[in-house]
């Protein structure tokens, strides 16, 4: 009866991405879609290459970071219930991104940038608050800190929605509600690079953060640096996460949905938790995605309200599973 | 660690420098016929006149429709609602984040996009495609005439987008109220929970203030915003101008009835779309309004 | 200067966390050597895992040392160390409960690192350690499963699968019953009498009494006794450290048996070895 997640994986994956490109705002024929891919002068190769397929991966890409991201972030705060944004990153991106929409900032690239700009800083400021005596990093206090500075950011973000004019209010809620619309190559790229090096070092972390997952003294005792550990792997997701946000703004539930259900379906050991829930993350945000595009075209459902309404029966299930 | 971490985060800007770097937008060199400077300040080119346009701006399907283009449009957005043939026109979703999968599905030679800084990724994204995109505003009266001169050059209707403009500014002037002295303030209630209303730069206030009415609230620094029944008791409107018909639903509580325009149910009613946007339809917009204010402050 | 053949000690070791009035450790010197079980005992707040601690190099000493393996123990790089000494804490996390073989393994990071995988010299210690500590018959079993005596097992299963030298347990039968007790203290004599140095911080007066070879009285930072069993439980020492009346007899096997006394009670003189009823444990 137990199907292992990374046989389940091997084949869901490839299943997922193909849907993803095969569906769309547009319906197009099978063989509609192979020809757009492999005859680069066919009329649906515009479509097919140039919008779905990098859409396709991008979200891809940034699901299984989320996916990662909240493992490891699980690992560090020794809690389950864990999220890539619970480390005050949602609140600071969002500031910064609707500060630029406020000033009606020139270039497209100013609200990705300082979306990430103030999820870095929201960050920082958490990392700081959390530092207690000796350098240590502590995981309750983090927790602690992260809500604070989430909820403050949120007000000053709130307070900026406010005051500014009604297009550009919509304009702040569409883009906090995350999408994918603005992917292509470019961004792929860019992500792509940006992201290689955050997932490499935390798959490095496996073991140390299944022996981080007993306790600092403990994790000291068997051989390991706790602390330094945190922090790389602090540091780490916290990039990959304020990424994201930048990339498709905030798009919830995948960060903490997927590791768990790794966890409960599949092993709890990192080496085997860290790939799966890259996968399993991958594959969620991209039939997320697919969702939102097609359920009530033409018009785009944002893509976290998806990830929400499928993300919670999910997690409901989940739960009767374990308790069961 | 510091070291290794301070490697770790310069080898990632490195590597998003070079992929940054290596995706520049390439343009061909090519022959164009028309080229235009958009009001985001960027030169857009055409191969020539425009005959396959999405229009994603109510506005600017109305005025294309005016100069006579509607055969030409391919795509609208789902609020396009005038003229009525608009409704044959395919719909291919929101204005705001457009979905470039159905706009790019019409293969269009032009689309029109409304100048915000998030429709800015959308431009260029279709720009990569090969696909024409210009940012125009569409808030104000003046944008009227100028959008019909600008759509009239894109799409090779330059005599009857001049017309149009001509034609517009005339029976603007015509239908504008001269200024008298006794000129009765209005509160623009565009909004009833919380109480909001817009300002001087708004295209509801330029409809107001030429229809022979004052804008209670002309010096509002942004140009719409939230007030207090305060101000508007301070202000003591004579006319509440309403966006639905009949009395708002807040008119009957107590709070309200210091406001003598409230209390005695004094209220502006005018529905239709081209109330709400910038559109060729305006000088009968401000006849309408003139009549409907001069009926609301009659004596009873 | 090193105690012969010792693997830890101290010499001289005081320590004082910052801002305390008195010192937590005063001038505590005492070695445990391979072969040998040491039980640290003393009444709360004495410094008994403040010894430990320091004894690991976990905490700065204002003065003397701490000594491992003939080297200063701060001196220990952090995987070498959990390849020499394997550490029982008073308690550990379980939010992500694995199962009791991946748990032993977990114990081989000292030597396979963070990024190697495990080879058969590392499944194989992990399999002696399971055999060992006789939890092999649940090896596959989730650690939130098991009762609290298994789960104690299992963790001094874990630390031997780092293939340690000395083994250093901090109030290991803490909440255990009194099969699960004797069960583990039987485990770790006999772990100790295979070579490794035992050092085992309890409150278990009477149990340290039946396994320790040595036992280190501490009162207050100082060691107010240590040596042998017999010699360390006086009647008097014993009710001064830990200021209640107590009464001490002695069970067969020689070991002094602390029996703390009531209100109205009076000490009785030494009395007669018990008899018991049947000669086999």
């Amino acid at each position: 009866m137990r199907l292992s997640p990374a046989r389940v994986l091997v084949v869901a994956v490839p299943l997922v991405l193909a849907a993803g490109i095969a569906l769309g705002s547009v319906a197009l024929s099978p063989a509609a879609v192979w020809q757009g891919l492999t005859n680069g002068a066919s009329a649906h190769a515009l479509i097919v290459r140039e919008l779905r397929l990098p859409r396709v991966l991008l979200a891809f890409l940034v699901g299984g970071s989320l996916g990662v991201s909240g493992a490891v972030l699980q690992a560090l705060v020794r809690n389950p219930l864990a999220d890539p944004y619970l480390l005050g990153l949602s609140g600071g991106a969002g500031l910064g991104a609707v500060i630029a929409i406020a000033l009606d900032a020139g270039t497209a690239w100013a609200v990705p940038a300082s979306a990430f700009a103030g999820a870095l800083a929201a960050v920082a400021l958490v990392y700081r608050l959390a530092v207690v005596s000796g350098r240590r990093l502590d995981p309750r206090v983090l927790l602690l800190a992260g809500v604070v500075v989430g909820a403050f950011a949120a007000a000053v973000m709130s307070a900026v929605i406010v005051l500014s004019d009604a297009p550009r209010l919509r304009n702040a809620f569409l883009w906090l509600l995350g999408g994918f619309s603005a992917a292509s190559w470019s961004a792929l790229a860019i992500f792509a690079a940006y992201a290689a090096v955050p997932v490499l070092v935390m798959a490095r972390s496996g073991r140390a953060l299944d022996l981080l997952a007993l306790g600092d003294e403990t994790a000291h005792h068997l051989g390991a640096d706790p602390e330094r550990t945190k922090r790389l792997v602090y540091v780490a997701a916290s990039l990959l996460t304020a990424a994201s946000v930048a990339t498709c703004g905030i798009i919830g539930f995948v960060g903490l949905v997927v590791p768990h259900a790794m966890r409960r379906l599949g092993s709890p050991l990192h080496r085997a938790l860290l790939p799966a829930s890259f996968l399993g993350g991958g594959a969620f945000l991209v039939a997320a995605d697919t969702i939102a595009r097609t359920v009530l075209r033409p018009v785009e459902l944002p893509v976290g309200v998806v990830t929400a309404l499928v993300g919670v029966p999910l997690f409901a299930l989940l739960l009767r599973k374990s308790v069961s | 660690m510091s070291g290794r971490l301070i490697r770790l985060l310069g080898s990632t800007a490195a590597a998003t420098l070079v992929a940054l770097a290596g995706c520049r937008a390439r343009e061909a060199p090519r022959d164009h016929a028309l080229v235009v400077v958009d009001d985001a300040g960027d030169t857009v080119r055409l191969a020539g006149p425009a005959r396959r346009i999405v229009s994603l701006i109510p506005a600017t399907t109305e005025l294309l429709f005016a100069i006579g283009a509607g055969p030409d449009l391919v795509g609208r957005t789902r609020w396009c609602d005038f003229p009525a043939e608009a409704a044959a026109v395919p719909d291919v979703g929101d204005g705001m984040t457009p979905n470039l999968e159905a706009v790019a599905a019409t293969r269009p030679d032009l689309v029109v996009l409304y100048n915000s800084g998030q429709n800015g990724t959308a431009a260029e994204r279709l720009r990569a495609l090969g696909i024409p995109a210009v940012r125009v505003r569409s808030d104000l009266l003046a944008d009227v005439p100028r959008l019909a001169r600008l759509l009239g050059t894109l799409t090779d209707r330059r005599g009857a987008a001049e017309s149009l403009s001509v034609a517009f500014d005339s029976s603007l002037a015509a239908a504008t109220v001269p200024a008298a002295n006794r000129r009765p303030s209005v509160f623009l209630l565009v909004w009833d929970q919380p109480p909001m209303t817009v300002g001087k730069g708004s295209y509801l206030s330029e409809l107001l203030e030429r229809a022979g009415a004052v804008n209670a609230y002309a010096d509002l620094p942004t140009s719409s915003g939230q007030i207090s029944i305060e101000s508007v008791a301070e202000r003591n409107p004579d006319l509440v101008f309403t966006m639905n018909a009949g009395a708002p639903a807040f008119a009957g509580r107590p709070e309200w009835q210091r406001i003598p325009a409230i209390r005695e149910r004094r209220f502006v009613h005018a529905p239709g779309s081209e109330f709400s946007r910038p559109s060729p339809r305006a000088p009968a917009a401000i006849r309408t309004l003139s009549a409907r204010i001069a009926e609301a402050s009659a004596p009873r | 200067m090193t105690a012969i053949g010792a693997l830890i000690e101290s010499r001289g070791l005081s320590v004082r966390y910052h801002g305390a009035l008195r010192a937590a450790l005063d001038d505590v010197s005492m070695s445990v050597s391979p072969g040998e079980l040491v039980a640290i005992a003393g009444p709360n707040g004495s410094g008994k895992t403040t010894l430990l601690r320091a004894l690991l190099g976990l905490v700065r000493p204002e003065r003397g040392d701490a000594w491992i393996g003939g080297r200063p123990a701060a001196e220990w790089e952090r995987a070498a160390l959990a390849r020499t000494v394997g550490v029982v804490t008073q308690r550990e996390e379980t939010v992500f409960p694995l199962r009791v073989h991946d748990t032993v393994m977990l114990g081989r990071y000292a030597h396979l690192g963070p990024l190697a995988s495990p080879r058969a010299a590392d499944r194989a210690a992990v399999a002696a350690a399971l055999a060992r500590c006789d939890v092999a018959g649940f090896a596959e079993r989730g650690v939130d499963e098991l009762s609290g005596g298994e789960w104690q097992r299992v963790r001094v299963a874990r630390a031997l699968a780092q293939e340690p030298k000395a083994l250093v347990l901090d109030e290991p039968t803490a909440s255990l019953d009194v099969r699960h007790e004797m069960e583990l203290f039987e485990l770790i004599h006999g772990l100790v009498r295979g070579g490794l140095a035992g050092l085992v911080v309890t409150h278990q007066l009477n149990l340290a009494a039946r396994f320790a070879d040595r036992i280190v009285l501490l009162d207050e930072g100082r060691v107010v006794a240590q040596g042998a069993p017999h010699a360390v439980l006086e009647r008097d020492v014993v009710a001064r450290v830990f200021r209640w009346p107590v009464a001490v007899t002695t069970w067969c096997d020689g070991s002094p048996q602390v029996v703390p006394l009531r209100t109205g009670e009076s000490s009785l003189p030494p009395s007669p070895p018990f008899t018991s009823g049947s000669t086999d444990r």
